[in-house]
């Protein structure tokens, strides 16, 4: 349904389709709020959000309330398999870098894409990536570790003392 | 007449620069000017970031000073975390986890400090234009526009300060023009207004007893890891070469970074204790693709801001370098 959502403010959705996402969207208290911070998410990318602060505020937090668990929205390539993400926890962590995890919602990717996608459920995917591998080689690229980096690190240093 | 209007905050900023002349109408005069400005200018500010659907802020103050850039990142959002980064060099404070990173700058963006390569080199691969003059957080502001020759970059619209060269914003836009990636500041003091106080970790007290992490880079010429990219996409050149040491690996791991002055990619080759399990995979989210491809008892992982086929292109062509032991 988020997926619908998110289609359905792209601008991606039939007609039908879209009624039936206006529909369940405004008899669900849950969807609503999605479909609100969906519009406050294109505002502020829009430049439209003259002071960023509660509103930011409140993107985060309908951002950090999302399922973690994703797959691409389109097959990239024949053997494209899917990159996995099961740890909520480590993505909130990556969240704070100004790094992004991988979600299939969001980000726009071609028109038919809504239709194929699988719903924002979890997904449990054959060819799964451990999601730690993926996040330590963004932190590196970004070169902005988070204190996850180094849990290993500080317990030792803890049990050290 | 748009030119007189250039606001009035700036304007010590814009004297305070040994900036080039008014660029007129050359982009690439332009994106010179921007990438002077923000390294030799002092100022402080909010910066918000929007990568996909994600928004983080981060408070920057950056001086330069006796020919060196000083700057403070501090972010605004989650758990508490800063850089203090002097030229290349960079520590970075994690309270939560009592240490101190010391790395040097490879790949990491810095806002509005993000034209890196050579512009020469980013002409070759982007048709540069300048767009509007608009309106951004107060300043007049130019729009310098970069639309990629192939399909194998994304295009970039960059707003510079009519007075200072300095950019306000920053946008990734997509094949249909969507926005992917987005940096604006939110909040701007230049000059005299800004201290050097302000460059100081506010850790500093209390972090003298932390861990130091000084990250292992062994930065060697190219060639030197045996590994190579031996088909980039067109453009794409090899600016990093290294074997780093992280955290959570056993073995230190390849890392390559390309780069076509603007979009970097990272390349890193990891050794497998145990044949992994997966078989190629991509994924894209904002403007950073990733591509994951097992290559006998290595796995390669590549990401950066460019299209999920550039990224793929760049993870096929990955190899052993001729003449390299296996």
């Amino acid at each position: 349904m988020t997926q619908e959502l998110s289609s359905l403010m792209d601008g991606e959705l039939e007609a039908r389709e879209a009624e039936r996402a206006i529909r369940s969207c405004c008899g669900n208290e849950e969807l609503k709020r999605k479909w609100q911070s969906y519009h406050l998410i294109g505002e502020a990318m829009r430049g439209e959000c003259a002071m960023p602060g509660a509103s930011t505020r409140r993107i985060m937090e309908a951002i950090a309330s999302e399922p973690t668990v994703l797959a691409p929205k389109r097959p990239l390539s024949t053997t494209a398999g899917r990159i996995a993400f099961a740890a909520a926890a480590s993505m909130a962590t990556v969240a704070v870098v100004g790094w992004i995890g991988m979600q299939d919602r969001g980000a726009p990717a071609g028109p038919s894409v809504a239709k194929s996608a699988p719903a924002a459920a979890p997904v449990v995917a054959s060819n799964v990536v451990p999601l730690q591998n993926v996040n330590d080689y963004v932190v590196v690229h970004r070169q902005m570790p988070t204190a996850d980096f180094y849990r290993p690190v500080a317990n030792q240093a803890a049990g050290g003392r | 007449m748009i030119r007189a209007a250039a606001a009035a905050p700036l304007l010590a900023l814009a004297a305070s620069l040994p900036v080039a002349a008014d660029p007129g109408g050359d982009p690439l005069a332009w994106l010179q000017r921007a990438t002077a400005s923000a390294r030799q200018s002092t100022y402080a500010g909010v910066v918000m970031h929007m990568q996909g659907e994600r928004t983080t802020t981060s408070r920057i103050t950056h001086i330069f000073k006796e020919g060196s850039e000083h700057e403070r990142i501090e972010a605004l959002d989650g758990p508490r975390r800063e850089v203090v980064r002097r030229d290349n060099q960079m520590q970075c404070y994690y309270p939560d986890a009592k240490t101190i990173r010391v790395d040097k700058r490879v790949t990491a963006r810095f806002f509005p400090s993000i034209v890196e390569g050579p512009v020469e080199s980013i002409a070759e691969n982007y048709r540069l234009a300048l767009g509007k003059v608009e309106r951004v957080l107060g300043q007049e502001c130019q729009w310098i526009h970069l639309d990629p020759k192939d399909a194998l970059r994304y295009a970039q619209r960059l707003c510079a300060e009519l007075g200072s060269g300095l950019l306000l914003r920053a946008k990734t836009l997509g094949p249909r023009q969507q926005v992917l990636e987005q940096y604006t500041f939110t909040e701007l003091r230049v000059g005299r207004d800004v201290s050097r106080g302000e460059l100081k970790s506010t850790f500093l007290p209390q972090s003298r007893d932390w861990r130091r992490d000084v990250q292992r880079v062994e930065e060697q010429g190219p060639g030197s890891t045996g590994w190579a990219v031996t088909a980039p996409p067109a453009g794409f050149r090899l600016v990093g070469e290294m074997q780093r040491t992280l955290p959570n690996r056993p073995q230190p791991v390849t890392h390559l970074v390309l780069s076509d002055g603007f979009a970097a990619v990272s390349v890193f080759v990891e050794p497998m204790s145990s044949p992994p399990r997966t078989s190629e995979a991509t994924s894209e989210d904002g403007s950073l693709s990733v591509f994951v491809r097992p290559m006998g008892e290595h796995l390669v992982t590549v990401l950066g801001e460019v299209p999920p086929a550039a990224a793929q292109q760049v993870g096929r062509s990955v190899g052993r370098q001729a003449g390299a032991a296996r």
